[in-house]
């Protein structure tokens, strides 16, 4: 199992390289650059500015250096913590993501519990249930779910909340609270607002996982082990919960995966449509006026959380299944 | 009872005196500190109003202005699209050396005078008493320190000082002559020098010393400094100094200012709070300092969410980032919130205009569109009226790409110089300079025997370009032109027409709708590489000749010829008969095909707030947007006029 893990952890190293460098070449690949994007937008609005000091700049900022100068320095920073600089902000990377972690990680972990208290019992219920007027209302909302994009969900949910509920539009908190230091009224007030993005972001992973706890349930409950237990005489609650919902669980845990950059980057369209101070739409902005260390770097933290993730969702595999840990000790 | 009735007197005299003791007491309650100031004031933390403005304040004329005279108190709430729109406080708080008054003559504003000798030597006198918002005096120290330790330090300015201070190429001789007087002298006039100091975004030629030369290598110890860049994670502690110094995006809350509110948020934050800069300079006519309302409050979202939050309610003054279409929505919300909705009007020359390419590396386009038959055809092939019904309600102007009538150098004729729509007119004309061959699908045939497409490239942030696009498209088909359309990124654009791939581009029109002789004709010449009808001569103009070609149609070196004459213009007269003869050519020559201007900008507004008109002009250059309207006058009423 320690080999297992060493040779996983020594695997990451070249992917997390490649990873970068198709980060960096991809973030360089549009032509011009963040001067250029910004010279552009400041002439649209009627100002002006002076070539000689875009030049300046430029030279300040190293891009007169060739592509691989720039992209040893920018590794090499990281090594030590300093992930750059933003210049559409004018501040380090990491003040800037470091401001906005804690109410994205918040937001999404709040979606994620709110998708598996929905999902989990709708999916067992469906499954046990089949063909039923209870599968088929909660199929047909799942379809909705899926169908419906969030981004129209959010703006409409949005303008009812305000009309009905008061709730300010946009942000996670009222206005009257930001930086002010948290209080329980402030902490109301995020929880107040987090409630129509929850319900939005989580409205398409909900009726995805429900199918899919549907779908992998089935399968178990025609097994003959099943029967065997419902012979014995087991409650069916307990039937279900003790042996094939646990074996459906394995697509849920290869899930994990993902789960651990998704609650860092956040839903990013819902997050601009709503106006949220999360990670999301700052890394949207950054990649559309070519803010490339902010960019890049929040890329690469999103790579280096995918792998990490990885990892811990195939030791949990290996953890929770024997066949897949017996497996691999047979092969070898 | 003689007793008595002295008695009755002496309490009635009393009650009098009494009454008229609260009556005095109430006037000077007129001319008391601000509420949120009068604690600090008792306190001493803070001098009292008289020594805190300068010995001869500013006084703002309500009467001229159509203003009254308000109450201290309250908080203006404004919505941003992001963290750098935070200068827009620099805009609209409008402090400038010089500035605009509403007929758009140049007068002083933080400096008592700007004297002018032959247009070319500047004397400033500061006013005395001036002090910074952090209380320490304003003097000429503040302007040497910017010429000398800033725009002079390799550095911190590593272009030399900007292009506004130097004429051919040579920089002033800058004297201090005593503590609240500095003068700039240059060997010719320099009519960019004032103008540039009242701009939207100005020139800063001052700095607050006190404050940065502990920031200076020439004034701080060299490791210390070091040691403070690298805690600040800056590269150096010329990249520090310029963080900590900039003045036109005030993010920095300890840097000292001179604009009626100061940033008091260090961000980075989705809320910055400006509150009300105790030693500004303005006053009412009652002698009492402004600005009126203690603090304007910025939220930052995204850009997009911008109308609805207003339509909620959740601003007291916005403009930016409303558009024309939003207008139904907020006209609905304004029934049951507290706000109105202002119909201003665009003060660019024209919402949108085609700017033919005169640089296009295609050689036969390039001879096509160098023809003026060939821009005269497009501009009256163009139903404008259609295009006024159908995307503006009937409520803008059409009109060609010059100035408004709201300019003192409006000119009906020029105004409508190519600008009535007569297709067999552009017919006529087209069939007259070669283009009289068609095709089968009745297109015109260039001389080489391609058909006459127009590929026409827009940055497509808004459908209003496309959407007119479309109905030009149609427009321009009956004189046999076919029209396609390409939208691209903004800087790919610019990219794009410099090295001559666009043909013609979309874009909005100049921002000369208002102008007035003094400001600036640069627009109508080619003199920047971002001008999209002519890229590769303004190029040649603003690198002085190191790349990019030298003007060669003669109406286009004229124009530039005449902007020369400009710069070295040493009085208004002047300016004014460069700037007449510049509009008559570049609408006779249509070197851009304006559509329609005068356009509605939507302008919400808490209506409890007074002093700001319910009809204005909604414009970057030269009015700051908000800035000529004084927000510092705002004050809040009642509910309801």
């Amino acid at each position: 199992m320690i080999r297992y893990i060493a040779m996983r952890m020594l695997a990451m190293v070249p992917t997390l390289v490649i990873a970068s460098m198709l980060i960096f070449a991809i973030i360089e690949l549009p032509p011009g650059d963040y001067f250029e994007s910004y010279v552009a937008e400041l002439q649209a609005s009627g100002e002006t500015v002076d070539p000689a000091k875009i030049e300046f700049l430029r030279n300040e900022y190293g891009f007169d250096k060739p592509l691989w100068q720039r992209y040893l320095g920018w590794v090499g920073g990281m090594f030590h913590g300093d992930f750059g600089y933003s210049f559409e902000y004018e501040r380090p990377v990491s003040e800037l993501i470091g401001n906005r972690l804690f109410l994205t990680v918040l937001l999404s972990f709040a979606t994620i519990i709110f998708t598996w208290l929905v999902a989990f019992p709708i999916g067992i219920y469906s499954a046990t249930h089949q063909y039923s007027w209870g599968d088929y209302s909660f199929t047909f909302l799942g379809m909705l779910g899926i169908a419906v994009p969030n981004f129209l969900l959010a703006l409409v949910m949005m303008y009812l909340a305000n009309i009905w509920f008061g709730v300010s539009i946009g942000g996670l908190m009222d206005p009257d609270y930001v930086d002010q230091p948290m209080t329980f009224a402030k902490m109301g007030s995020i929880l107040g607002h987090m409630v129509i993005p929850v319900i939005v972001i989580g409205t398409s992973g909900t009726a995805a996982m429900m199918r899919r706890i549907r779908a992998n349930l089935m399968d178990e409950l025609q097994k003959q082990y099943v029967v065997t237990a419902r012979a014995k005489g087991l409650g069916p609650l307990k039937t279900v919960l003790k042996y094939p919902f646990r074996m459906s669980l394995n697509f849920f845990i290869a899930d994990i995966g993902n789960i651990l950059p998704s609650v860092v980057s956040g839903a990013e369209v819902v997050a601009i449509v709503l106006s949220l101070e999360t990670t999301g739409p700052l890394l949207i902005s950054a990649l559309r006026s070519q803010d490339m260390y902010l960019a890049g770097s929040f890329l690469m933290f999103l790579a280096v959380l995918t792998v990490i993730g990885v990892l811990i969702s195939d030791i949990a595999l290996a953890i929770l299944d024997p066949r897949i840990r017996l497996q691999g000790r047979a092969s070898k | 009872m003689n007793g008595r009735f002295r008695t009755v007197w002496l309490a009635l005299l009393s009650v009098l005196t009494l009454w008229l003791l609260s009556a005095v007491a109430a006037g000077a309650e007129r001319l008391a500190e601000p509420p949120i100031l009068a604690a600090k004031v008792a306190a001493g933390d803070l001098p009292p109003m008289a020594e805190r403005l300068p010995l001869s304040p500013k006084v703002i004329d309500f009467a001229a202005e159509g203003k009254t005279v308000g109450t201290y108190g309250g908080r203006i709430r404004m919505l941003m699209g992001g963290a750098k729109d935070i200068r827009m406080m620099t805009v609209y708080g409008y402090a400038r050396l010089v500035g605009f008054n509403r007929d758009l003559e140049i007068e002083p504003d933080i400096l008592q005078d700007l004297e002018v000798e032959d247009g070319r030597i500047f004397t400033l006198h500061i006013r005395p008493g001036h002090r910074w918002s952090d209380g320490h005096p304003f003097t000429a120290e503040d302007f040497r320190y910017w010429w000398e330790d800033v725009a002079n330090n390799k550095e911190l300015s590593g272009g030399g000082p900007p292009q506004e201070m130097l004429v051919d190429g040579r920089p002033p001789r800058f004297e201090v002559i005593d503590d609240l007087t500095v003068r700039y002298e240059w060997h010719a006039p320099n009519p960019l020098f004032p103008l540039s100091l009242c701009g939207a975004s100005p020139l800063f030629i001052f700095m607050p010393a006190h404050y940065l030369k502990q920031f200076h290598i020439n004034y701080a110890d060299a490791d210390r400094l070091q040691a403070l860049a690298e805690e600040n994670q800056a590269r150096n502690w010329a990249a520090l100094h310029t963080r900590l110094a900039r003045q036109y995006r005030p993010e920095n809350p300890d840097l000292p200012t001179l604009d009626p509110w100061r940033n008091t948020t260090a961000g980075p934050s989705t809320r910055f709070v400006f509150e009300r800069n105790p030693y500004f300079h303005r006053v009412d006519p009652d002698g009492r300092q402004l600005p009126y309302v203690d603090e304007v409050v910025l939220d930052i979202g995204s850009a997009d969410i911008v109308p609805a939050k207003t339509g909620a309610g959740d601003s007291d003054l916005q403009a930016r980032y409303l558009r024309f279409d939003n207008i139904t929505f907020l006209k609905q919300a304004e029934k049951h919130q507290e706000f109105r909705v202002h119909l201003w009007r665009a003060g660019v020359s024209s919402q949108i205009a085609l700017y033919p390419n005169l640089n296009v590396a295609d050689p036969v386009w390039r001879e096509v569109v160098r023809n003026v038959d060939f821009r005269r055809a497009l501009s009256i092939g163009i139903d404008r009226h259609e295009i006024n019904q159908q995307l503006y309600f009937g409520l803008a102007r059409p009109g060609g790409n010059t100035v408004l009538p709201m300019s003192k150098l409006y000119d009906n004729a020029r105004d409508t110089a190519w600008t009535r729509y007569d297709p067999d007119e552009a017919n006529r004309l087209l069939d007259g300079i070669g283009l009289d061959r068609r095709d089968d699908d009745g297109f015109r045939l260039l001389p080489d025997g391609r058909r006459a497409e127009i590929i026409v490239e827009s940055a497509g942030e808004s459908t209003e370009e496309t959407d007119a696009l479309e109905l030009i498209g149609y427009h321009l088909a009956d004189i046999g032109i076919k029209l396609h359309t390409r939208t691209l990124q903004r800087d790919i654009l610019r990219r794009r027409f410099l090295t001559g791939e666009t043909l013609m581009s979309i874009a909005s029109g100049l921002n000369v709708g208002m102008a007035a002789p003094d400001l600036n004709p640069e627009e109508l010449a080619p003199v920047s590489a971002a001008q999209p009808n002519w890229p590769v001569w303004g190029q040649y103009v603003e690198t002085g000749g190191k790349a990019g070609e030298p003007p060669d149609l003669p109406a286009a070196g004229q124009l530039l010829d005449l902007y020369e004459k400009w710069r070295g213009s040493r009085d208004s007269a002047v300016r004014r008969s460069i700037w007449k003869e510049m509009l008559g050519i570049y609408a006779d020559q249509v070197f851009s095909i304006g559509i329609a201007g005068e356009t509605i900008q939507p302008v919400v507004i808490n209506s409890s707030l007074r002093n700001i008109p319910d009809e204005g002009v909604y414009s970057w250059a030269p009015t700051a947007y908000f800035g000529i309207y004084r927000p510092d006058t705002f004050w809040y009423g009642d509910q309801d006029r």
